[in-house]
């Protein structure tokens, strides 16, 4: 990950082999309440600009910050993922007594063989 | 080759036979906080929780939680790993996840009927446009009325709730006297429990009130901001002031109903922000055990006076934690005193039943647990929805009360509004280690940022709710010994004593 700082802006390369888009988008959500952000797909990497930064003591509590939140984001992607069935099968197993679907029946007659019942006489 | 290690008996094998030779688990669906630099808060799929270093969610993910740590163990048996790869007892958390969820069985349980908009009072935080005391134009037709009472018949809850709201209710009190006798007919063909409450602001309660209230077991809610001073500021009115007629109106109700029947709301103004522990104090000296320092809501007619009503979220977060550390030290001290909305919390983290409050629960309590019917035959999907309606936005008008059953309540309002009710679903949220404990509430967001999502990072309800679950956490983490039975006593509004 590399960051750079410059005239209150910050931009950080992180490697796509690393975080994924969505582990970007749910960590930078939570910064869009201050500050300015764009998210840039490059060859290997985005990059992340935040703008509104202004003083030095700012820059590294954010960066600090940011360092932690992404290895947090990254956790709760392997999580969700790691999870996801198991989460699907719960929710299916604690809501199966409550399946009400129901179907309406075809309508008219119809025979699967292929010929017209109703012409039957 | 020791033969000791091929023998095949059928003698009981120790716990090493057993044990997977590298520690390899599953993972269980979970989401962590952050509580503090030191410690997080693991919170599995239906609540329960553990207070751990921080730190521990990667250690957990990169199975670098060995057997012999005793974590290992706590993980296991809260359902936060598994050594299989569908843990055999899924069956139980599935029945725990539905309990959770099981406030959706009873669908609406809440009916709020506006029966007047007149008020006797003319308090700067009122939401709705209240009119005066003789303009009866602003009073419930008898037709609405009837028509709401067999919409709430409809619901399939066993336990329903009947509210009345204004304006001030017992201004229009012919009309709560003919819903009550009216729900209490029907109800022998229903035969529903029906729990009454008039929300009334206490200063013009009678004899024949009050004897209706008792023969039909009416609880009264009433409204009560704090000590003299505090509450005729905020609760102006002309003739005698508010304060004296209310307590005057507590103490009569408390007389002929019992003291239990009546309970008290409190407004936090811009005024109120100050005086923490005196509104406290207001509430003991007149006999309360329990308070809800409850923040203004944003809506309507209150936020036409943002000098009085508009505050930042961190001071109410200050008065709020005043006030709480306030009452720990009372309860500390062995007076039994309740705060309600830390409570309501409480039972959300510490039990593992759902908690029937409107503003935290996913899916949102609009419509699945409440529903209002306007004192003009509308019908709004909460309290909240109707006083925004007072600025003329109907965003949240479900209908008319003489609409069939199926279009108010599952109609095309209320299919739109189901895609920004569940947290689970939401930005933000989705993540979020309080998620089991928090709601969606697509009407505060609306009307606080234009938007039924709700942008979580600059969002009043998400930083109070953040803040006052974390600091939950941590009064637990730090001093579990001397907070938690305080804690459980309020569960269980039993005192400890």
């Amino acid at each position: 990950m590399n960051i750079s700082f410059d005239d209150s802006v910050i931009k950080i390369d992180v490697d796509k082999e690393i975080y994924s888009l969505t582990v970007l988008h749910k960590c930078f959500y939570w910064y869009t309440g201050k500050y300015s952000l764009d998210i840039c797909a490059l060859d290997s990497t985005y990059l992340i600009t935040i703008s509104d930064v202004t003083t030095a003591e700012e820059k590294d509590a954010l960066i600090q910050k940011i360092r932690k939140d992404l290895i947090d984001f990254k956790t709760r992607e392997i999580i969700s993922i790691e999870t996801k069935n198991i989460r699907d099968l719960l929710i299916a197993k604690a809501f199966a007594h409550e399946d009400t679907f129901e179907e309406d029946p075809p309508p008219g007659i119809s025979d699967p063989l292929g010929f017209d019942p109703t012409s039957i006489k | 080759m020791d033969t000791k290690e091929v023998k095949n008996t059928r003698k009981f094998k120790d716990y090493e036979f057993f044990r997977s030779p590298d520690s390899q688990y599953f993972l269980l669906p979970f989401r962590f906080h952050r509580i503090n630099a030191q410690k997080e808060v693991l919170v599995n799929e239906v609540g329960d929780f553990l207070i751990v270093p921080a730190g521990t969610a990667s250690r957990i993910v990169n199975r670098e939680i060995s057997e012999k740590e005793e974590i290992y163990h706590d993980l296991h048996a809260n359902f936060f790993i598994s050594t299989e790869a569908v843990p055999p007892l899924i069956d139980v958390l599935a029945t725990r996840y539905r309990t959770k969820k099981s406030f959706l069985d009873e669908f609406t349980a809440l009916h709020i009927f506006v029966v007047t908009l007149r008020c006797n009072h003319s308090c700067h935080y009122c939401q709705v446009s209240r009119v005066s005391e003789n303009k009866k134009d602003f009073d419930i037709s008898l037709e609405n009325l009837m028509a709401g009472i067999h919409h709430m018949f409809r619901s399939p809850a066993k336990s329903i709730t009947m509210e009345f709201q204004g304006g001030e209710p017992l201004l229009a009190f012919d009309e709560v006297k003919f819903a009550v006798e009216t729900a209490t007919e029907l109800n022998k063909v229903y035969k529903k429990q029906i729990t009454f409450v008039i929300c009334t602001n206490s200063t013009i309660f009678t004899d024949e009130i009050l004897d209706f209230c008792k023969q039909y077991d009416i609880l009264i809610s009433t409204s009560l901001d704090g000590p003299e001073f505090l509450h005729n500021a905020n609760r102006p009115k002309t003739g005698i002031p508010s304060y004296e007629l209310v307590i005057a109106g507590i103490n009569k109700a408390r007389s002929v109903l019992g003291h239990e029947k009546v309970s008290a709301l409190m407004t936090t103004t811009s005024m109120s922000l100050d005086f923490p522990t005196e509104i406290i104090d207001a509430y003991i000296e007149n006999g309360f055990s329990n308070i809800f320092l409850r923040p203004i809501s944003p809506y309507g007619f209150a936020l036409k006076n943002p000098k009085k009503n508009k505050y930042e979220t961190d001071r109410y977060l200050d008065f709020y934690r005043k006030g709480l550390n306030y009452i720990l030290e009372l309860n500390n001290k062995g007076h039994f005193f309740v705060e309600d909305y830390t409570t309501i919390l409480l039972r959300k983290i510490l039990t593992p039943f759902p908690v029937n409050y409107v503003d935290l629960q996913s899916p949102a309590g609009l419509i699945n647990s409440v529903i209002v019917y306007n004192y003009d035959g509308f019908v709004y999907a909460t309290d909240e929805s109707r006083m925004i309606a007072e600025n003329l936005d109907f965003t949240f008008r479900l209908g008319h009360v003489k609409d069939d059953y199926k279009n108010i309540f599952y109609g095309e309002k209320a299919k739109f509004l189901s895609q920004y009710w569940s947290n689970e679903c939401l930005a933000g949220c989705a993540d979020c280690g309080f998620q089991n404990y928090c709601g969606a509430d697509p009407v505060f967001h609306y009307s606080a940022q234009g938007d039924f999502e709700g942008h979580r990072p600059t969002s009043d309800f998400c930083k109070k709710n953040m803040e006052i679950i974390s600091n939950l956490f941590e009064l637990i983490d730090q001093n579990g010994s001397e907070f938690l039975p305080i804690f459980y006593s309020w569960i269980n509004n039993k005192p400890r004593f």
